[in-house]
């Protein structure tokens, strides 16, 4: 008997705001996406960001103004890891790679991870970090 | 359906509300994930959620003269029931003065309002002001005489009237302000040169449309503003009219207990030239004294209320005690009861017993000048009178343990924890009749003064000074109203040392309990070369331990060996809590209190198994005297 896997679904809120063209509704994110774009979000929220909870998060943007050496980037590879770990229990990571992309003063993360409870292949999330100087 | 706790001030519990909220009511599910967008929202929600119900809670919370902790809401509530706070009070000293050197000419002199000398106390200068002029009569070109002065710097302020100028405000630019020394004059225009005095009033009443009348109020920052009549109740100020007001910044109480002064003020003669060549002689009359702080936040919410259920009307006791710091805003405490109270009663009198700010007892003609300003308050036929103090003691023995581990100095410790409890003992809870002292408080406030003190073993005893009178026959009563603990035979009460006529030796008093009773008979008792007591006399008076009362038999009374004529009489409570009840006014004596530093060889890890460990006796010790 093939083993029967758990079928579960999620949704999340789009923060484009965008209308469904048929429903004029809004854009939901599903499934896969939903949580793709949970761990960018993770990722990218600064530590303190969020109220009264100094856990979730990384110090990734402020690290982006620092030399581009190993020295910087196994911590960013350390933090990325712990954040996901203890707040996204919906995926189980594979693999962290942190790229410095030293002429465009960049960093290329590229996050690779099995979906809990879904058959889905595994889902890899790459952006790329850029300090923004204002 | 979630919503139902309103009240929430917790930022997780307002988050964890709406995401009940949503499981029940969307078709959204990611609300349980920190990373989702759907939790920046909710994040957003409940921080806007938290941040307004903070908010309310704050502006609820300042709506309150009880709840209320900005000073200005606090005095903007006193202001809705009519109750102006104390100022700051300057101290005031009277110096004699003796002038010479002046032109034989001049029959009178003039001192001028603004600074007239200058004291140091506790090596820092101050300043002392007169805050109007003051004209001396000469002869042969001496003059003398007694001048009250001010501690303080005079300061001046004009402001020109414009009717057509809405919400004009005459505010005093200065804090510190003794509003008792504020002058208010008005002249008509900037080249008029008469000027009419304004009179400072605290209420309405039989002020006209004429009257030349100003109100003061607290405005921000402890400044102060003058109102003006509207033509209906006080003069009303015209357009083009100059206010010139004139008043004292004070230190305060940190110029009580100056002494000697220096002359440094200016004299004009009878055409208003200055006299720049003369001699000032001055002495201290009375050294400054009566210098306060502004009225603090806790006394306001105390006395607002109060003096408002008064209505200025001395009805109840509780009138008395509302209205009489606000006729004599030196008063720190003031407890009164109807004479119907006591045993046998007197109907038709109010007792009033106060305690002056600075000081243990008001002086004979404060209170002949206070029963006066009582007349324009108490109801006919009432008569008001004031009692005197009596102060109930409480002294502490403190053995305090503390860990040698984490202290460097015990008497350091020591000092950091007599410090704590010289505060307590100043603070108002205490300081006030009916105050009492808790227990529990005081062994947590040595517990709390420095984490290095692990535990405290405090006990205490309740004394009064009995004021003899010398080579005279006299009977003593001495109440405490606190139950006596009677836990021995005799000496549970001790004394000082006195003697008496008839006997050689220095005597002292204690108790023995009459079996089966609540009642115990007073002995005296000498002391021989073994210290050990020898009975001089076996009646000497009776103790009531339920009601806490000496009476002490005729008796001549020849000396004291404290000074003053005092015997001091001390007694175990039954209570660790001491209550001062009716006109008795609890002091913690700290200077005739023992602190005792013990180290905890338990908690600092000497001996933790606590086989060398001796803990101090929670009783009295043994002596038979004081």
């Amino acid at each position: 008997m093939p083993l029967q896997e758990l079928s579960r679904g999620f949704k999340d809120i789009s923060l484009s705001f965008k209308r469904h063209p048929v429903t004029n509704d809004l854009l939901p994110l599903k499934n896969a996406d939903a949580i793709k774009r949970a761990v960018q979000n993770l990722v990218r929220i600064n530590i303190g960001e969020v109220f009264f909870n100094d856990l979730i998060g990384t110090n990734i943007t402020g690290s982006l103004f620092e030399l581009a050496t190993d020295d910087l980037i196994l911590p960013i590879q350390t933090e990325i890891e712990t954040t996901i770990t203890n707040f996204e229990p919906r995926v189980r990571l594979t693999d962290v790679d942190v790229t410095p992309r030293q002429e465009e003063n960049a960093l290329e993360v590229e996050i690779r991870y099995d979906i809990v409870g879904l058959s889905t292949p595994t889902q890899t999330v790459t952006f790329i970090l850029e300090p923004t100087r204002l | 359906m979630a919503l139902t706790q309103f009240t929430n001030l917790n930022f997780e519990d307002i988050k964890s509300s709406i995401k009940d909220y949503l499981r029940e009511n969307t078709n959204f599910s990611d609300f349980d994930f920190e990373g989702s967008n759907l939790t920046v929202i909710i994040n957003l929600l409940a921080y806007n959620s938290y941040i307004t119900a903070y908010n309310t809670n704050m502006v609820v919370n300042e709506s309150f003269i009880d709840s209320a902790t900005l000073r200005e809401n606090i005095v903007s509530l006193a202001r809705n029931i009519g109750y102006v706070p104390r100022s700051k009070r300057a101290a005031v000293a009277q110096i004699d003065y003796q002038v010479s050197g002046i032109a034989t000419s001049n029959a009178t002199v003039t001192f001028e309002p603004g600074l007239i000398a200058n004291s140091l106390v506790s090596d820092k200068n101050f300043l002392f002001s007169i805050p109007e002029k003051f004209v001396s009569a000469t002869s042969e070109g001496v003059t003398e005489g007694t001048l009250t002065i001010f501690q303080g710097q005079y300061l001046e302020k004009s402001w020109t009237v414009d009717n057509n100028q809405p919400n004009a405000r005459y505010i005093l630019p200065n804090s510190d302000i003794d509003t008792s020394t504020l002058r208010v004059k008005v002249k008509e225009d900037s080249s008029s040169t008469t000027v009419t005095e304004y009179k400072l009033v605290d209420n309405i009443i039989g002020v006209t449309s004429t009257s030349n009348i100003y109100l003061i109020q607290e405005t921000t920052d402890e400044k102060y503003e003058i109102l003006f009549g509207d033509g209906i109740f006080g003069r009303k100020l015209q357009s083009g009219n100059i206010i010139e007001a004139s008043y004292i910044k004070t230190d305060g109480k940190d110029a009580n207990g100056a002494n000697f002064f220096n002359f440094v003020g200016t004299i004009s003669d009878e055409n208003g030239a200055n006299i720049t060549s003369f001699q000032p002689i001055i002495s201290s009359r009375v050294p400054a004294e009566n210098g306060d702080d502004i009225e603090t936040v806790q006394s306001i919410r105390n006395y607002a209320p109060r003096r408002y259920a008064a209505q200025n009307r001395a009805v109840t006791a509780s009138d008395y005690e509302a209205i009489l710091p606000s006729i004599y805003p030196n008063i720190e405490s003031v407890s009164a009861y109807g004479g119907e109270d006591l045993n046998p009663p007197q109907f038709g009198r109010v007792f009033i017993a106060a305690k002056p700010r600075n000081g243990a007892f008001l002086a004979e003609s404060t209170k002949k000048q206070l029963l006066q300003s009582l007349k324009n308050y108490s109801v006919a036929g009432i008569v008001p009178s004031f009692i005197n103090l009596k102060y109930l003691y409480v002294e502490v023995d403190s053995y305090v343990y503390y860990n040698p581990n984490f202290v460097g100095d015990p008497n350091n410790l020591k000092a950091n924890v007599v410090s704590s409890i010289t505060q307590y003992a100043q603070s108002e809870e205490l300081n006030k009749f009916g105050g009492r002292f808790k227990y529990s408080n005081f062994t947590s406030l040595i517990d709390e003064v420095d984490t290095s003190i692990t535990s405290n073993i405090t006990t205490v005893r309740i004394r009064r000074n009995l004021s003899a009178l010398i080579n005279q026959f006299a009977n003593y009563e001495l109440c405490f109203d606190n139950e006596f603990f009677r836990g021995n035979d005799e000496y549970n009460i001790k004394s000082t040392g006195f003697n008496v006529s008839g006997i050689d030796d220095v005597v002292y008093v204690a108790d023995r309990v009459v079996a089966g009773s609540t009642i115990g008979n007073l002995f005296l008792f000498t002391l021989n070369n073994n210290s050990e007591p020898v009975i001089v006399s076996t009646k000497f008076g009776t103790v009531n331990y339920e009601t806490g009362e000496l009476l002490i038999d005729t008796v001549n009374i020849t000396s004291t060996v404290l000074p003053d004529n005092i015997i001091e009489i001390q007694a175990i409570p039954m209570s660790n809590d001491v209550l001062a009840r009716k006109e008795l006014y609890l002091q913690l004596d700290v200077s005739k209190s023992n602190f005792f530093m013990r180290l905890d060889s338990i908690s600092s890890g000497a001996n933790t198994s606590g086989t060398r460990y001796q803990p101090q006796s929670s009783y009295q010790n043994g002596k038979k005297t004081r």
